[in-house]
């Protein structure tokens, strides 16, 4: 039985001047150690849904439930917390902060969790750098790093404080073929250590990291798909299948 | 035409710069021609007056002399000489309350027909006509009496006529405008009273044959001829060697000296506001020049649009010029209508202190001369800051945008968890040093003026030690003159009764010339206590000490022989020493009492005793039971005077005057630099709160970059003004005649202006960060 993480109950959200909501009476939850996706064609409102299930963004309607607690109702501070050693970030931009050295980014999140010492942020940023492999762009600003070693760095960022789940934007959508695999074999390896990631892209060949896949259209989930873990050599064939089922949802 | 939409299209992005831009140089404006205007009006308003009311060249007081006609002709015969005015006067001490005069007043005969004094409204805001006549038994006073007795309308003046208790009591009918005499630097005061009350006093004085205390006297006004070459100290000399003037001079003073006198004040606070708007200026500068990197910085890719659709650097420069333009010349414009009720206001609040009510009205010319001066520094200077422009290339700029140029480098980490806001700020303000450059360096100049007003107010001290100490030509803590039937064993009996006395010695203060020049002689009997500057005291009866004042007026230096006249004749001196002792503006010299009587015999009670005693603290019960036992007979001073309190008060108005400007520029600067940050930041800011920053934690480490970068520049601020401040102000009080200005403040005073700079810096900046709190993460998700 697989334990819920987050759950979305009647999540609406519209904006003002729009007659329709961006996000419709969305119920959803996502599983621990799941790669879950969020697909659907530009405009469907997958960012959106996002930046709602994350707390980045006020909802309209609707509530956001993290590990039984009520995201929607907590106070800046409380948010900021839970931000902190709950929840991590990849962003399509890179979004790192400009006028800190790559190291330097990780780190300062890490330093936020007052319950790891500044020792051990430091150990864990150098780590979790040469296990994205830009140990070596470590001093390097933001402005000066590829944007692949750009990226790696945020995935590290995102990490620094072993988060309960990690909601990434598009992560490879600004990134060249070669920096979108590495990133992607990131993100994979790091679900298979057991990190529930929510993922939103539009790209089939980073679907099919997944374990499970929605379909988002016009503010709605109109259907998902169930995948077995992600394993290199079966990835042609994911893809087939993932691409049919997108071909009859319209895609 | 592309000219004019860019402009408003800039307008439009950088309004709150431009704004800014606007309010500082209103600012510096405002304060530029309201110090122009209260320095320029002061001075020639002085010279008018005198010259309106028939004041001469010269004035000479004289006494014992029942009529000045004949010394009047023997001047007026003179070669130099083109005039002589007398006035009737009545020298005599006065008593208001319990306080008692330490100077002579004068009591001037009314007479508007030869002397048209003007009248003040009782609310001094302007003048009525003056009566036809004054009343028996009323007087009219200079309204510099308010700050220096709290004198008002209504309550009542005594002068001691003779000994044994023959006063006559006036009722204050009103104030009267006294360009002579008025301000409360001056110790002499006049007052106006009617004939009648005039040739009464005259009768009592004569009645009283030698115990009379008032003297019947005259100002004789002398003119000098045009074609007159003389300097006044020559003129002077020729007076007392051609004339029988010498035997019946009280004092004389040149209308120079006495415009010196009368604008001692103006002349001290508006050097110190002259330079406080050019620190302003500059700081407009720092933060003009700053403001300019930072637009150019976030309209770098814009300009490499535009470069590539045809526009020159030239023409790019021209566009960011006007929009500066729009905010410094309105601003410019503003601050001279500005000064306009602000030297209103300055020149009301003053007349208590300077017995003046001047003119407010703008010199234009001036003031216009001197703000073109400074628009064409203001558009120098950001004409040479746009010339980044020419560096950009249209490619890179829209590729890199403005951060490629001016790319920052990477190092070692300088976060530390432990204070992570700190260090946080501390490594941003290290990235971007630029930005924040400003900050620093308006701190420097801020603190750097501060501190110099900082170290005026710790010389002056709270009781205005300082000044009285610039003025006494020695220490003291009681002075008494027995001038009727006690004699000084019964004063210092009467001080024994609380406190032993530590130490004594005798001060007199007589006319003398020197090289034929009057002035005032500080005679004492142990010259080791002269507040000496250069040489050596005149410990020889054969020496002398000069002010540095005196001895440029007559051109000697230590070493030099000048030789002084006195009533027993002339004898050949050494000057030993240079001292200091501002009264008569400086216009004095020190012997001792040997030296003294080479030249001179003593005459009747003209020494002072000067006491130190052995508890300082008990001195105000000291004075008051002197006061009580021997009331008018004694003549007692302390190391104050009444027009003390008034220039004290002036200095603290003047001193909060100035932080206030200091913290509404620090305000300006930081809500500039601020702005500019924040807008370039927004998306870190969104960063920092997605990684689990609240919007507090930002806005306290936004606020302790510009705490960081105010407390370098206020650190160097403070160390600069350690070695520059004492020689700017000295140089500013040796003008006045104060040439012994060294302040010693205390460790607090020291460090106040900068920490007072660095919590004003910190509190705007987390004032104006508040925005950081509504900026909403979505801000990341809009690429």
């Amino acid at each position: 039985m697989k334990q819920m993480i987050l759950r979305g109950e009647d999540i609406t959200k519209s904006f003002p001047g729009c007659m329709e909501p961006v996000l419709d009476h969305i119920h959803l939850a996502v599983y621990r150690g799941d790669f879950t996706i969020v697909m659907g064609p530009s405009g469907a409102g997958k960012s959106t849904l996002l930046y709602a299930l994350s707390g980045m963004d006020v909802i309209s309607e609707g509530r956001v439930i993290y590990k039984e607690q009520e995201i929607t109702r907590l106070k800046e501070a409380q948010m900021a917390r839970l931000r902190s050693r709950e929840f991590g970030f990849v962003f399509q931009q890179t979004h790192l902060v400009s006028n800190l050295t790559l190291f330097e980014n990780v780190a300062v999140a890490g330093y936020l969790n007052s319950a790891t010492s500044g020792r051990k942020t430091e150990e864990r940023a150098s780590g979790l750098l040469s296990q994205m492999n830009v140990e070596g762009a470590r001093n390097r600003m933001p402005r000066q790093a590829s944007g692949g070693e750009a990226q790696r760095a945020a995935i590290a960022r995102a990490m620094i404080n072993e988060p309960g789940i990690l909601f990434a934007d598009e992560p490879t959508g600004a990134l060249n073929r070669r920096n979108t695999d590495e990133v992607l074999s990131l993100l994979t390896a790091l679900n298979q250590k057991g990190q529930s990631i929510l993922m939103v892209t539009h790209d089939v060949r980073a679907a099919i990291r997944g374990n499970r896949i929605l379909y988002l259209e016009d503010g709605k989930i109109l259907d998902e798909m169930a995948l077995p873990s992600f394993i290199p050599e079966a990835a042609r064939e994911r893809e087939e299948k993932v691409s049919a089922w997108l071909t009859s949802l319209a895609w | 035409m592309e000219i004019k939409t860019l402009w408003k299209a800039n307008l439009k992005r950088h309004a709150g710069s431009v704004c800014g831009v606007c309010f500082l140089l209103l600012l510096v404006s405002a304060s530029l021609a309201t110090v122009l205007t209260v320095w320029n009006n002061s001075g020639r308003y002085v010279r008018q007056e005198m010259a309106r009311l028939g004041y001469g060249d010269l004035t000479a007081w004289v006494s014992g002399l029942p009529d000045p006609g004949p010394l009047s002709d023997e001047i007026a015969a003179l070669e130099d000489v083109q005039s002589v005015g007398t006035q009737q006067l009545i020298f005599s001490e006065y008593e208001i309350g319990e306080q008692e005069s330490d100077s002579e007043g004068q009591l001037i005969t009314y007479d508007p027909a030869q002397t048209p004094y003007k009248i003040f409204r009782e609310d001094l805001s302007g003048y009525e006509a003056g009566p036809a006549e004054i009343a028996p038994g009323e007087i009219y006073v200079s309204p510099s009496m308010i700050s220096m007795f709290v004198l008002t309308i209504g309550d009542t003046i005594t002068f001691p006529i003779a000994r044994s208790g023959v006063d006559k009591t006036f009722v204050v009918k009103g104030y009267f405008e006294d360009p002579f005499m008025g301000s409360s630097m001056i110790g002499m005061k006049g007052f106006l009273i009617c004939q009648l009350d005039h040739d009464e006093i005259t009768e009592m004085i004569v009645n009283a044959g030698n115990d009379g205390l008032a003297r019947s006297g005259h100002m004789l006004h002398i003119f000098q001829t045009e074609e007159s070459s003389l300097s006044a100290a020559q003129w002077n000399a020729a007076l007392n060697q051609n004339t029988s003037l010498p035997h019946y001079v009280e004092f004389t003073h040149s209308q120079a000296a006495i415009s010196g006198f009368m604008l001692t004040l103006q002349n001290v606070f508006t050097a110190f506001l002259l330079a406080f708007a050019a620190i302003l200026a500059a700081v407009s500068l720092v933060v003009l020049g700053h403001s300019m990197g930072s637009a150019i910085e976030q309209d770098y890719v814009n300009m490499g649009i535009l470069k590539t659709m045809g526009f020159t650097s030239r023409k790019l420069r021209e566009i960011q010029l006007l929009q500066y333009l729009t905010g410094i010349i309105p601003g410019l414009a503003g601050g001279l209508l500005l000064a306009l009720p602000a030297a209103r206001v300055i020149c009301q609040m003053t007349v208590a202190t300077t017995g003046l009510l001047m003119p407010s009205n703008l010199p234009a010319g001036l003031c216009l001369l001197a703000l073109a001066i400074l628009l064409l520094l203001l558009v120098g200077f950001l004409w040479l800051k746009t010339g980044r422009i020419r560096r950009i290339s249209p490619i890179q700029a829209i590729r890199d945008g403005a951060d490629s140029p001016f790319a920052v480098k990477g190092g070692k980490s300088l976060l530390r968890q432990k204070g992570l806001g700190f260090w946080l700020a501390l490594r941003q303000l290290l990235t971007g040093r630029k930005r924040y450059l400003g900050a620093g360096l308006v701190a420097l100049l801020l603190v750097f003026f501060a501190s110099m007003i900082g170290r005026v107010d710790a010389w002056l001290g709270s009781k205005g030690e300082g000044l009285m100490d610039a003025f006494n030509p020695a220490d003291l803590h009681i002075a008494a003159q027995p001038m009727g039937e006690a004699t000084i064993e019964n004063v210092e009996q009467v001080i024994r009764e609380y406190t032993g006395i530590a130490d004594q010695y005798m001060l007199a203060m007589p006319s003398v010339s020197a090289q034929g020049v009057d002035y005032t002689a500080n005679v004492i009997t142990q010259p080791e206590r002269f507040h000496l500057l250069m040489g050596r005291t005149c410990e020889n009866p054969d020496q002398v000490v000069l002010t540095e004042f005196t001895a440029a007026d007559l051109g000697v230096s230590i070493g030099d022989a000048i030789t002084l006249t006195g009533n027993l004749g002339s004898r050949e001196f050494t000057v030993s020493g240079i001292y200091q002792c501002a009264n008569d503006m400086g216009a004095n010299l020190g012997l001792s009492r040997e030296g003294y009587n080479r030249i001179s015999a003593e005459g009747e009670n003209i020494w002072c005793t000067h006491y130190f005693l052995e508890d300082e603290s008990l001195q105000p019960e000291v004075m008051k039971a002197l006061e009580d036992a021997f009331g008018g007979d004694v003549y007692l001073h302390e190391n104050s005077w009444p027009g003390l309190y008034g220039i004290l008060s002036a200095m603290r108005l003047l001193t909060i005057f100035l932080y206030v400007i200091v913290l509404v520029f620090v305000l300006a600067t930081t809500l500039l630099t601020a702005s500019r940050l924040l807008a370039a930041e927004q998306k870190d800011f969104g960063i920092f709160k997605t990684i689990g920053f609240t919007g507090r934690q930002l806005r306290f480490s936004f606020a302790l970059r510009f705490g960081i970068a105010a407390f370098l520049g206020s650190a160097l601020g403070t160390a600069l003004s350690a070695f520059l401040t004492d020689p700017l102000a000295a140089a500013l009080m040796r003008m006045e005649g104060i040439s012994n200005f060294s302040s010693h403040p205390s460790v607090s005073a020291v460090l106040l202006p900068g920490a007072v700079v660095v919590l004003a810096f910190v509190l705007f900046a987390y004032l104006a960060a508040k925005r950081i709190n509504k900026i909403p993460l979505s801000v990341l998700a809009d690429e």
